[in-house]
């Protein structure tokens, strides 16, 4: 339907990752802090593996390596951990890991739970049905192509998180040595 | 005349015990299941014993379920209607131990102003060794890292994150559970559990209670299992396990009393071919109990279910003094009250023994003890004065010689013990008894471990490891009681005992530890944070991290007045908080995981006002004192029944009375012991009742040993098979207490019976 009311428009099918396969890709993200107008940029590679969880590489300005599983987070710099929490100490973590990998891997029914789902052509709206303290997202907006493109976090203060993904593959998997380590060790 | 007097005013006396007995049960019998509560509740200090009871309170009104179905909103579902249909009946309370986004809201608010003074045990290492390097790239990460949650104003007015720092390593309780649309859940192999927590209206040790928390708990369930096919429930509470125990404990007092009660009337009817004697043996018997009842109620205020399964038992004792009674039934007399006067000072020594044995158990210093002591006294004397006064004016039974069979039995006890012909025989058998007394000597072993005393539902059990499996948490009873002066002491000496803690939690020693410092450090550690903020974090380090995120940051000045507990508690987003806080200065400290009991005891050593607390030790210490103060009782309680004994028997005699029972009392124990039975606490209670059982047998026969009286036997087995039926059948109870209990009465009231004849051998002094 949408095809023939709106001709020339083509809506690529977006991917949908099967088990075991794992999706690459390189990130750039842009924070914007309220009351500042200059964005603080980073940019670096990705990993998103279904089921087992991102690894977020970042690469300039600083090495800061984020990895998030379902059993919690943790983030090092430079090698030295500098954060550490499990889900169960914040459960929002575990709610975390399932928007960002449900999301990235095209799987917007396991959102449904905790989010009205909004897709308006190519952009899906993402807004937490229950706002409290544990829920630090107002709302997500991605755009997506044959993958995600780009998504953007809208924070309950007023900040704003931008992160724009290029040059993203699937391969059959399976993880390299490092990357299963790096999940195996916020468990 | 006198007597005539003395049967009105007893028949008063039981009339009145009959409405006072009524009177309590119409209001529904007070009925208390924990057998915890019949054990003596010592500690010299009320102080620890008071942490005890507030902890076990707080223990025991908790109740868990897990729902579990394969669809979480199934789950979830299920969770809310069983929380309504419990909470609509008014069986649960909210625990409150999810606090809700307001009181979370709140808490936020109470620490924010003191971020400069709170900070995490690794924060606080890396200050004192002098360096700000990781909670500077602790930010940094936040703030180019993915997903950071940090926002600008956070990072503005606490620029290295003190405060969530401080926030996510506060030892809020383990737990795997996350919240999903407000219900704490977790998801595992496609099974989505829901937890419902709440607190016990009642008491879970109330037997009324518990049945309406049962009933409750299955109508919801089975609604619930009805809406959600394929719903799984995990229970989690000390009211389940009471309400699986009394129930077990009903059944079993009411199999145990029937098959008493059936045993009894049996065994009464085949040997005296008569109702007249089986219809006054169990008015005696009904009277003792009546009685018994009346008296416990009147003194203790409540009946225990442990004090109604032994009084369901008591029937086959109360009634021997009838069996005596009607015995005489074969001797021949021509009056009535000749059968009275015949057995008269048997009776009365026996009772007197008896009572002598019962009343050191009751003013012995063993609590809990006293109402089983109170029971059977009141028991016996009133089954024994049933017997005394109304007999010989309600007996209508004929005599009858004595019965063929019975009469050899009789003859063949008293043979066993002097016939000339025996006494290789009797040296072999007195040989082999040594031989293995010696051997059960090596074997005995005793075992005041509680936790193996009472019966816990094995389903139950499974249940129970399964939520703690499934939620992420194991507590046990240990905690550490602090008592100090003031809370400013007590948060100090916490923070002591936490650096010790804390090198006891690196070597896996303990889990986690819950004390109310780590909420709230005392003023003197809130001061010192803010000092090592100030040295170590403004100036340079700030301005460096400032310049490296492009935000203008200010390290936060501390506070005038130092955040205190109370305000802390008073948000209510810390819920376990008041829970630690019996008193002001009086602090609990709660244990996750005590896996190294010894470690953890030793590192209350040394300071002042703290102690390690470990009730299931302590209780079993104390079993372990009872028992031992038990077995002193009886030989105190032997050593007074001697002068009555010397006085109708002479010094020898009297001891020779003795010899019976205390071989008996001797050999119990170790024969068991061959079998591999423990010795325990109340195997020494047992050992109690076979002394003043074994005492009456050893009196009967040294009353009649003059003339071998076969009636005199045949009376004495009588009573000792009517006792067995009744204590020996709480050797197959479930409960491994009373199981024990049992062993011991069956064994023990065995041997006494097989070795009263030797007491045949004395003569009275006195007519």
């Amino acid at each position: 339907m949408a095809a023939l009311l709106l001709p020339g428009v083509a809506l690529a099918e977006p991917v949908t990752l099967k088990a075991g396969e794992v999706l690459r890709g390189r990130f750039v993200q842009e924070r914007f802090l309220a009351g500042f107008d200059q964005a603080v940029r980073s940019e670096g590679s990705f990993v998103l593996a279904p089921g087992q969880g991102l690894i977020w590489r970042g690469e300039k300005p600083f090495a800061v390596v984020t990895v998030i599983t379902p059993a919690g987070m943790a983030q090092s710099m430079g090698g030295k951990e500098t954060m550490r929490l499990s889900a169960a100490k914040v459960p929002f973590l575990a709610r975390l890991h399932d928007v960002m990998s449900g999301a990235m891997a095209g799987d917007f029914h396991a959102l449904d739970g905790e989010f009205t789902v909004n897709r308006e052509r190519d952009r899906i709206t993402l807004v937490p049905r229950r706002a409290d303290m544990a829920q630090p997202v107002k709302a997500i907006v991605a755009r997506i192509d044959r993958y995600v493109e780009e998504v953007d976090v809208q924070k309950p203060e007023g900040d704003r998180d931008h992160l724009t993904f290029s040059a993203q593959n699937v391969t059959p998997g399976p993880l390299t040595a490092d990357e299963a380590a790096a999940f195996a060790a916020t468990r | 005349m006198i007597r005539k007097i003395l049967a009105v005013l007893w028949l008063v006396a039981v009339v009145a015990a009959g409405l006072h007995v009524a009177r309590v049960a119409s209001h529904g019998m007070p009925l208390e299941s924990d057998l915890l509560a019949l054990l003596p509740a010592e500690d010299r200090d009320p102080l620890v014993q008071q942490a005890k009871s507030h902890m076990a309170e707080q223990v025991s009104g908790r109740v868990v379920i897990l729902a579990g179905h394969a669809d979480p909103a199934q789950a979830r579902r299920a969770a809310e209607a069983l929380r309504d249909s419990l909470m609509a009946d008014g069986l649960l309370a909210d625990a409150g131990d999810v606090p809700d986004a307001e009181a979370l809201r709140r808490l936020g608010a109470a620490y924010y102003p003191h971020r400069a003074s709170l900070l995490s045990p690794a924060d606080r290492e890396a200050l004192l060794a002098g360096t700000a390097e990781p909670l500077a790239q602790r930010t940094l990460s936040q703030v180019f890292g993915v997903g950071g949650m940090a926002n600008a104003k956070l990072l503005a007015n606490d620029p290295f994150l003190l405060l969530p720092s401080f926030l996510t390593t506060l030892p809020v309780p383990a737990s795997r559970l996350a919240m999903v649309d407000g219900w704490p859940s977790v998801s595992e192999d496609g099974t989505t559990w829901v937890l419902l927590s709440g607190r016990l209206r009642g008491h879970a040790y109330g037997l009324a209670d518990q049945q309406a928390f049962g009933a409750g708990y299955d109508k919801a369930a089975r609604a619930a299992a009805e809406a959600a096919p394929g719903l799984r429930l995990l229970r989690l509470g000390a009211v389940f396990y009471a309400q699986a125990g009394a129930a077990s404990a009903m059944a079993e007092t009411s199999f145990i009393g029937t098959a008493s009660t059936i045993g009894t009337v049996v065994l009464i009817l085949v040997v005296f071919r008569s109702l007249s004697p089986l219809i006054l043996s169990l008015l005696a018997g009904g009277i003792g109990l009546l009685c018994a009842f009346s008296a416990t109620l009147a003194v203790f205020g409540t009946l225990h279910t442990s004090t109604a399964v032994f009084g369901a038992t008591m029937v086959g004792v109360t009634v021997d003094y009838s069996l005596h009674y009607f015995s005489r039934v074969f001797a021949g007399h021509a009056d009535r009250a000749d059968r009275l006067r015949h057995i008269g000072t048997g009776v009365g020594l026996g009772l007197l023994t008896t009572v002598i044995g019962y009343g050191v158990l009751a003013v012995a210093p063993l609590p809990g003890l006293r109402q089983v002591a109170v029971f059977s006294a009141l028991g016996l004397i009133a089954s024994c004065l049933t017997v005394v006064l109304w007999f010989p004016s309600l007996d209508r039974a004929a005599d009858r010689p004595l019965p063929r069979a019975l009469g050899w039995l009789g003859a063949g006890f008293w043979s066993l013990w002097d016939n000339p012909a025996g006494r290789n025989a009797r040296r072999l058998g007195l040989a082999l008894t040594v031989v293995l007394a010696g051997l059960g000597l090596v074997m005995l072993r005793v075992d005041d471990d509680v936790r193996r005393q009472q019966a816990l539902d094995p389903a139950l059990a499974a249940e129970q490891a399964q939520i703690q499996r499934i939620l992420g948490f194991s507590q046990g009873g240990q905690f550490y009681l602090i008592a100090a002066r003031d809370t400013e002491a007590a948060l100090q000496q916490e923070e002591r005992l936490g650096e010790r803690l804390a090198a006891l939690r690196a070597d896996g020693a303990v889990g986690e530890w819950r004390s109310p410092a780590r909420f709230v450090p005392s003023a003197e550690r809130q001061a010192d944070n803010a000092r090592l903020v100030q040295a170590q974090l403004t100036g340079a380090p700030v301005a460096e991290l400032a310049a490296a995120v492009g935000l203008g940051m200010t390290v936060p000045a501390p506070e005038p007045e130092p955040l205190r507990l109370a305000q802390v508690s008073a948000t209510g987003g810390v819920p376990l908080l008041p829970g630690l806080v019996l008193a002001e200065g009086v602090h609990l400290v709660a244990l996750d995981h005590a896996v190294d009991v010894a470690r953890l005891r030793q590192a209350a050593s040394g300071l002042e006002g703290v102690t390690f607390v470990d009730p299931v030790a302590d209780m079993g210490r104390l079993l372990g004192t009872y028992r031992e103060r038990a077995i002193g009782l009886l030989a105190v309680s032997l050593l007074l029944m001697l002068p009555p004994l010397m006085w109708r028997y002479g010094v020898r005699g009297g001891l020779w009375t003795m010899v019976p029972p205390v071989a008996a009392l001797a050999l119990t124990p170790l024969l068991l012991a061959l079998i591999g039975l423990p010795f325990t606490f109340f195997a020494a209670m047992a050992l109690v009742l076979v002394a003043s059982a074994g005492v009456d047998y050893a009196v009967f026969c040294a009353e009649s040993g003059a003339d071998r009286d076969p009636v005199t036997i045949v009376a004495t087995l009588l009573a000792t098979v009517t006792t067995i039926l009744s204590f020996g059948l709480l050797a197959f109870s479930e409960v491994s207490g009373i199981r024990s209990f049992g062993a011991v009465m069956l064994v023990g009231i065995a041997l006494s019976a097989l070795f009263a004849p030797l007491a045949g051998r004395v003569r009275p002094r006195r007519a």
